[in-house]
């Protein structure tokens, strides 16, 4: 009976690329720190509306209660979410850094 | 990166807008129900407002309302009434007064009431629902 002869270990292949997953578009090289950044400004932006209406408030000038209210709970909201993104993405880092400690 | 904009707040309160304005109109016609004017001239005619439904021309999605214009409604001639003594009466003692029925006009106050309090019940719940997406995972 004859043997069959082993054949060659067939060379590895490197991980395949993932896929499912893209770049994120329209951020650029650093895209998360970017991203962090347009997030702060739409912040900013949101605060300033919240705050001209106040000034506005306190003038008496402003001619709908209601647009004061909204703009601070906007602006009340976006600043949650932005640091919800940002404590997320310390305890990501920070996780890394844990590694193989 | 955009935020999200938190649009159902912000569309709520072009909601609040306009019942603000229709709030503003059915005063501004209870105000001025009694009001006396000469036969050679015109009656106050009762203001009211005419909502338009707001569509973003970029996604299709509807934004809300908005007043389109003021509607002037009821006729100038108004309620000839004879009141010799008004020192606006004419010749034949006659004066004009508005034709505004107050029982319409406080049924309009109380839907623009409700309307009011029907969209800041949903700026309110809305932000409940953002809050409670911001918690998602948070105590794991």
């Amino acid at each position: 009976m004859s043997i069959p002869a082993i054949g060659a270990v067939s060379s590895i292949t490197g991980p395949a690329t993932v896929s499912g997953s893209s770049a994120v578009g329209g951020t650029g090289g650093s895209g998360f720190a970017n991203a962090l950044a347009g997030g702060l400004e739409q912040l900013q932006g949101t605060q300033t509306k919240a705050d001209d209406l106040a000034v506005k408030a306190s003038t008496g000038n402003l001619t709908d209660i209601h647009d004061y209210m909204i703009a601070s709970t906007e602006a009340s909201l976006t600043t949650q979410l932005t640091v919800a993104v940002r404590n997320k993405a310390l305890d990501a880092f920070n996780e890394i850094m844990r590694l193989q400690a | 990166m955009a935020l999200p904009s938190f649009s159902a707040i912000g569309i709520a309160g072009t909601g609040l807008t306009v019942y603000r304005k229709w709030l503003d109109a059915v005063s501004d016609n209870i105000a001025n129900i009694n009001n006396a004017s000469p036969t050679s001239a015109s009656a106050f005619q009762a203001r009211y407002i005419q909502a338009q439904s707001v569509t973003d021309s970029q996604t299709g999605d509807g934004a809300g309302v908005q007043v389109a214009r003021a509607v002037l409604s009821g006729n100038a001639t108004g309620r000839v009434v004879y009141e010799p003594a008004n020192p606006l009466a004419d010749a034949q003692g006659n004066v004009r007064y508005p034709d505004i029925d107050l029982g319409s006009q406080m049924v309009q106050m109380m839907m623009a009431q409700r309307g009011y309090q029907a969209n800041l019940a949903v700026v309110d719940r809305a932000k409940e629902s953002y809050e409670a997406a911001l918690q998602l995972g948070r105590n794991t």
